[in-house]
């Protein structure tokens, strides 16, 4: 109980600060989204009465203060571009990237592991060399050259025109595997690199340690360190890692995917509502990103104690 | 052990989570499907057309129409009073839910309208019963008011703004909508009265327009804010989806039956025989189904899109144009895409232009005379300096049409025979002007360039700085002054800050006074005369020909205006893109991407489905 209260304090100073830096960002830094309102030939009192509604001529403190309150009661309010209720605008878009990035979040690091292991298996030769070599080119190659050759290699006459360059009209397993494909390889080849580099990491440091000096003294085979000593003992970097991708994995990765590949995110929301300045949307995303942190936070610990239950 | 073998291995609990995962994912696919009645397989479907826009609208009520692409899905979701014809160029006006063009009182301030029976507004359950109900008078009364109501953030207020009498004394009176207008009433259900302040030559013009769209009052009072993504209109379109990445339109089958006259539509068969638009002839649009728009900012996912066949419509983008066309001038298409679609290279309605801020002591007006005199020179030594031809090559593909001064060859009255010695550059001239005024590298004053961050305004800023350069101007004293928005750029400028503002215009409407407006004085920044230009020349011609109907005199006095700004150097200016269309040729239709031109969806068509249409009509 005194943990579970302990946590709920330091969430809620968390989410504090967090709302309080981009709030001072949207408001002193962002667009002001007046400009984007008015009409052509607007007078200034046309331009003082778009700023009242939009609340830029309340005290700082006070905007804040709604911000937060408004937060913590659900009430997230309605677009300032299209007057929809932000709460339908994330219960539309959420799920769609969630579908979308799920795949590519999971096999990349999948694949990272595998590819982790087997680089820290082989430690110093050539496979490890080559395995290292190719994600460091994959970490250096841009995401949107990425994405651009993926589409026109497998979506296009050029190419072997297998899927659909864009789109998500999905209505059934087949539709969402076409339309999920593309995104995923470009999702997988972009973060493969990142994790492959950071596993093989983890894994290299968990070998090196007396317990499977140990195990390997006792004959243990080397399968049976790999995945029994090596990988079951590394799950708590693991477990940290991937945690805490997810509430990035739902805002900010998905951005270049679903502008790219036409798909209606939260990601490409998120763009638009950051370079529009359209605040109620833009403070949503942020503020629910936060709570994300922290719940993924409170959840950790306890994915931590399954994994580890030496951790108390 | 085969892996059934080991599944029964896993404990139960474990199970148990391995089911609550699947069932979880599952879950999440099924809710990232959209609708069955949106998803459809729409590759082989010739009911349906795809188009593809550059830029997204952000809201679909017409009270906001201010880009071309809300206004594409205003005029097509509803019923406006006029429209252009299809394929009459230069643009001409025709009724559309109006009965004919206005009667108009002979001193031109009283205009009287009807509109055609039998238009009703789809059904929707902002009606009583669901049902839509008939358009009246009243709704397009309704709809301007609401430009006027500070509560609906209306863009369109402008266009009648002082122009309508009692319009402005309603919005101050706290807009009350039971409260009359007396310059804008419904005589009856089907007839209605405008009366303007002064006259209004381009009133009709106005009528055209996204922003005039008539709106039914319930609708706006049923969904309140949210009223921007349902549209409730009387169209030829009716929405079924719309979100940040496409909007799908339905044919609205309710529509009015007016059948095609290709010939008053303006048919040239010079020009548009090739198109197989005799196959629409006689037929009521509109004509396609569904209408599917996907929203791509992206030129390479556009492309690439295009060219796999999910869209039927491009404009291509400036770097495709090398692939695209083996010929510029007149454009042509590659022999591998001729065979598959259509091209058209179409002018812009409108032009880019980079305004000096005369509001600006340093290169603007000046109390002093010696110095005014001293910075004029110096705008007209930039102007001289500024290589139009260069531009057009780097930036426009060559294929862009420079032309000295603010009407542009879009507008009836541009003069096509005008002296080009305004966008001709003169290196000794610029120099010899800034030598007898006085300036050399110590005294000429930081010019201060704006644009919003980009690469291509990065690139133009670059280039402007190297023209500069040529005669004399330190490169250090030309400096870039960027935005993160455009939102951000507008704020700036609106608000006299940037010392050069490159802007470009779209035409509202096919009148020189759109373009000329940007110049007058009192229509100064935060109004759309960003160069905050005040002559009293101009502003004197202006307001004498505003009140006069197109004709020759009104001509000379717009040409006289454009003289006037380029004699004052307000301006470096201008050039009209060309914009490369393609289109699959199993379509019927004549696209158009201009503020005028929205309404074309209704006449698009296959050629497969105008072909069943006329055999099942014989």
């Amino acid at each position: 109980m005194q943990y579970l209260l302990q946590k709920m304090v330091h969430g809620l100073l968390l989410i504090l600060g967090v709302t309080l830096v981009s709030f001072i960002l949207m408001v002193w830094f962002g667009p002001d989204q007046t400009y984007t309102l008015i009409g052509k030939n607007a007078t200034p009192e046309q331009i003082e009465d778009i700023g009242r509604q939009l609340g830029y001529d309340q005290p700082f403190a006070l905007r804040y203060a709604n911000y937060v309150g408004d937060l913590f009661t659900f009430n997230l309010g309605a677009s300032n571009s299209s007057g929809e209720q932000v709460s339908s605008i994330l219960r539309k878009t959420i799920p769609v990237t969630l579908a979308l990035m799920i795949p590519g979040f999971v096999l990349g690091n999948l694949l990272g592991i595998a590819l982790g292991l087997t680089a820290a298996q082989h430690r110093g030769r050539w496979a490890d060399r080559l395995i290292t070599g190719l994600s460091v080119t994959g970490m250096s190659v841009s995401f949107l050259v990425i994405i651009i050759v993926l589409q026109v290699l497998l979506s296009t006459p050029y190419g072997l025109n297998l899927f659909p360059v864009r789109g998500w009209q999905v209505g059934d397993p087949l539709s969402y595997f076409r339309y999920v494909t593309v995104p995923t390889l470009s999702l997988i080849f972009v973060t493969l690199g990142y994790n492959t580099r950071f596993y093989r990491a983890v894994f290299v440091e968990e070998s090196g340690k007396d317990h499977i000096r140990t195990a390997r003294a006792y004959g243990a085979s080397s399968a049976s360190i790999l995945w029994k000593h090596v990988l079951k003992n590394s799950l708590v970097p693991i477990t940290t890692r991937v945690m805490f991708s997810i509430p990035l994995v739902v805002i900010s990765g998905s951005l270049l995917i679903e502008s790219y590949f036409g798909i209606p995110g939260v990601g490409k929301v998120t763009f638009d509502a950051i370079t529009n300045g359209d605040q109620p949307v833009l403070k949503a995303v942020v503020g629910l990103t936060a709570v994300a942190f922290v719940l993924i936070q409170v959840l950790t610990d306890f994915v931590y104690k399954l994994v580890d239950p030496r951790i108390t | 052990m085969t892996c059934w073998g080991k599944l029964n291995r896993v404990t139960p609990y474990k199970q148990k989570i391995i089911a609550v995962c699947l069932s979880l994912g599952a879950l999440l696919v099924l809710s990232a499907c959209q609708e069955s009645a949106d998803v459809q397989n729409t590759a082989n479907d010739y009911s349906i057309y795809r188009h593809s826009m550059d830029g997204a609208p952000a809201s679909l009520d017409p009270a906001q129409a201010s880009s071309i692409y809300a206004n594409f899905l205003a005029v097509n979701l509803y019923d406006t009073l006029y429209r252009y014809k299809y394929l009459a160029r230069p643009y001409q006006l025709e009724p559309n839910l109006a009965e004919g063009l206005p009667e108009v009182s002979s001193d031109g301030l009283i205009y009287t309208i009807r509109i055609k029976p039998g238009a009703h507004f789809i059904d929707d359950p902002a009606f009583p019963e669901g049902k839509g109900r008939a358009v009246s008078a009243r709704d397009f009364v309704y709809s301007i008011k609401r430009q006027f109501d500070v509560k609906t953030r209306a863009q369109g207020a402008w266009l009648w703004q002082d122009r309508i009498v009692g319009l402005e004394d309603w919005k101050e009176e706290g807009s009350d909508y039971d409260q009359d207008v007396s310059g804008l009433k419904a005589l009856n259900d089907r007839t209605l009265q405008i009366q303007l302040i002064s006259p209004f030559p381009q009133l009709t013009h106005t009528l055209a327009q996204g922003y005039s769209a008539i709106v039914p009052r319930e609708a706006v009072e049923f969904y309140g804010k949210e009223f921007a993504i349902h549209p409730v209109g009387s169209g030829p379109y009716r929405l079924q989806a719309f979100d940040s990445a496409r909007a799908v339109l339905i044919r609205n089958a309710d529509f009015r039956e007016e059948p095609l006259s290709l010939e008053a539509e303006g048919y040239n068969p010079e020009s548009h025989a090739h198109l197989g638009l005799e196959l629409l002839e006689g037929r009521s649009p509109p004509f396609t189904n569904r209408i599917e728009i996907e929203f791509i900012s992206e030129d390479a996912a556009r492309w690439n899109s295009f060219i796999a066949g999910e869209l039927d419509f491009i404009k291509v983008p400036v770097s495709q144009f090398d692939q695209v066309l083996q010929q510029r001038d007149p454009p042509r298409l590659e022999s591998s895409l001729d065979e598959d679609y259509h091209l058209l290279a179409n002018l812009e309605s409108g032009f880019v232009h980079t305004d000096f801020n005369m509001d600006d002591r340093r290169i603007g007006y000046h109390p002093d005379k010696t110095q005014n005199a001293r910075n004029r020179a110096l705008r007209c030594a930039i102007t001289k300096a500024f290589d139009w031809q260069k531009r057009n090559e780097v930036f426009y593909y060559g294929i862009g049409q420079v032309f000295p001064g603010i009407i542009p060859p879009a507008a009836p009255e541009f003069d096509p025979g005008q002296d080009m010695g305004p966008v001709t550059r003169d290196l000794e001239g610029a120099r010899t002007l800034l030598t007898d005024f006085g300036w050399n590298a110590e005294n000429l004053p930081v010019l201060e360039y704006g644009f919003p961050a980009s690469v291509t305004e990065r690139q133009m800023f670059e280039q402007f700085r190297s023209f500069m350069g040529e005669v004399g101007y330190p490169q250090e004293k030309i400096r870039p002054l960027t935005f993160a928005t455009y939102g951000d750029y507008a704020r700036a400028y609106l608000n006299r800050e940037v010392m050069l503002t490159t802007i470009g215009w779209t035409m509202d409407y096919p009148d020189a006074e759109n373009t000329i407006q940007l110049f007058y004085g009192p229509n100064s920044s935060p109004g759309s005369n960003s160069a905050n230009y005040n002559n009293n020349e101009f502003n004197r011609l202006y307001r004498a020909s505003s009140g006069i109907q197109p004709s020759p005199m009104r001509t000379t006095m717009y040409r006289n205006m454009n003289r006037i700004v380029l004699d004052d150097c307000a301006t470096i200016s201008g050039v009209s893109r060309r914009l490369i269309l393609l289109w699959d040729k199993s379509k019927v239709m004549l696209p158009d991407r201009s503020f005028l031109g929205g309404f074309f969806f209704r006449f698009v068509d296959s050629v497969q489905h105008a072909e069943e249409g006329n055999e099942a009509e014989q």
